[in-house]
């Protein structure tokens, strides 16, 4: 087998602007997949019976069927059901957002269970109210007990976006398999593709690691 | 300023206080003793309502612990409570611990809160580890810093629910050192303990209490010399 380093370089552009859409579909699901996690993850530690039951039915419809059947169903089904139309890249944010967040609850709710009943009452005993104490004491220390957990989940979801090659988003996998298709040069493509996709989320994990490590209590 | 009329407390079927009649006046410093299970800290945690009452009433300064949610807070912030663990926030340090309060519950600007938690921090003798985390501090220190903590919010009353009971015997006398300042001060106290000699010092007022019911309630250097009854006593035997 001969193999064609060149084509590395002449792949670049193409995958580069793959990359740009593989980065705005995650960053989009980090920022809404945290906002719904934390939504989620405060109804299952502290919601009343109703938010309690619809959380818990959200956590379990997205984490009981594969993603890929949920971006289908949101870009194929959803708009024969409510008659509106999406963009691909669209259905791909509005998944990825609906799934991460899921799994963030989870992660949430475990952590926001792992602060001590008694930091809350010391809260409370000094005439805070409930939501106070929440926002001021509990998520602080809540916040730096998710992080190595969040840390993973939130590599998942860059990981995750290359499965919207399913419904046709040019992100960074579908680009490298739109090259290899021109250039049968599968060795290098992939090759090339696997290494952006490992730069990209190893700068995430150090990332995430300087920030944990920032957070660290004495 | 602390009235429990008639106050009960169940946990399901299990009765924690029985009908308990008891009240605490302005500058007393009640002292309450028996055997654990007995009830004491239950009924310490009923009058700032971290325990909702089953039955009867109590009141704290004529405000009703079953009244809404702002009187609960106004309650609260008018009786300071010191937890036997301490509860620290530990990402806080103890000049943050203390200011906490004033800024939360009272809305003082932080330079205020600041002043505030610096007097404190030096009242209990810590001044200088102001800018040490609760990891970094001792358990005796750790307590005093819960004190300060607690009257950073400038309570009328104070709750202390066995506040040496986590502490090795050398660190206890600091902290009742300075719960011994604070009463000679006047503050009012409810103190949960197994202190003999606080409760024989300190003390203004002893309760001993057994299977939720206040046994006794009297002076207690009088109580202390010469026990009413033969349960008392046997107590005593074992805590001293």
């Amino acid at each position: 087998m001969n193999l064609d380093w060149s084509v590395l370089i002449s792949a670049f552009p193409d995958l580069m602007q793959g990359l740009q859409v593989t980065l705005l579909i995650a960053i989009s699901g980090l920022a809404g997949g945290i906002v719904s996690g934390v939504v989620a993850g405060v109804a299952l530690e502290y919601g009343g019976r109703i938010s309690n039951v619809l959380a818990h039915i959200y956590v379990a419809l997205i984490r009981g069927t594969p993603i890929v059947v949920q971006v289908m169903f949101i870009f194929f089904a959803l708009p024969l059901i409510a008659g509106i139309r999406i963009s691909s890249i669209d259905a791909a944010i509005i998944t990825i957002i609906i799934n991460s967040g899921a799994y963030n609850a989870e992660i949430i709710r475990g952590a926001l269970n792992s602060v001590p009943g008694g930091i809350q009452e010391a809260g409370l005993a000094m005439g805070l109210s409930f939501p106070a104490v929440l926002a001021h004491i509990i998520a602080p220390l809540a916040f730096r007990r998710s992080l190595p957990a969040m840390g993973n989940q939130l590599v998942n979801v860059v990981k995750d976006t290359s499965i919207f090659i399913v419904i046709g988003v040019g992100e960074l996998t579908r680009r490298g398999q739109e090259v290899m298709a021109e250039n049968f040069r599968s060795v290098e493509v992939w090759s090339e593709v696997a290494a952006i996709y490992f730069v990209v989320i190893s700068a995430f994990t150090l990332g995430l690691r300087v920030l944990e490590r920032r957070m660290r209590l004495p | 300023m602390i009235e429990f009329r008639q106050t009960t407390k169940r946990f399901g079927d299990h009765v924690v206080l029985r009908p308990v009649e008891l009240s605490v006046k302005s500058g007393e410093v009640a002292v309450i003793i028996g055997p654990s299970g007995s009830g004491k800290s239950t009924m310490l945690r009923c009058v700032n309502a971290l325990e909702k009452i089953s039955g009867g009433d109590l009141l704290v300064n004529e405000l009703s612990v079953l009244g809404s949610s702002a009187d609960i807070r106004q309650i609260r912030r008018q009786a300071g409570m010191v937890f036997q663990q301490f509860n620290l926030f530990p990402n806080l340090t103890a000049l943050q611990n203390v200011m906490f309060g004033p800024i939360r519950a009272k809305k003082y600007s932080k330079s205020e809160a600041k002043e505030i938690a610096k007097a404190l921090l030096g009242k209990v003798g810590l001044f200088e580890r102001k800018n040490h985390y609760p990891s970094q501090l001792s358990g005796g220190q750790q307590q005093r810093v819960a004190i300060a903590r607690a009257l950073a919010v400038q309570p009328r009353l104070m709750l202390f629910d066995e506040p040496t009971s986590a502490l090795d015997p050398e660190l206890r006398q600091e902290v009742m050192k300075v719960m011994q300042t604070l009463a000679m001060e006047g503050m009012t106290m409810m103190v949960v303990t197994h202190e003999m000699h606080f409760a024989r010092q300190v003390g203004s007022r002893l309760i001993f209490m057994e299977n939720g019911r206040v046994v006794h309630d009297g002076e207690p250097a009088a109580l202390l010399s010469s026990p009413p009854s033969e349960r008392f006593h046997n107590f005593l035997q074992h805590v001293q």
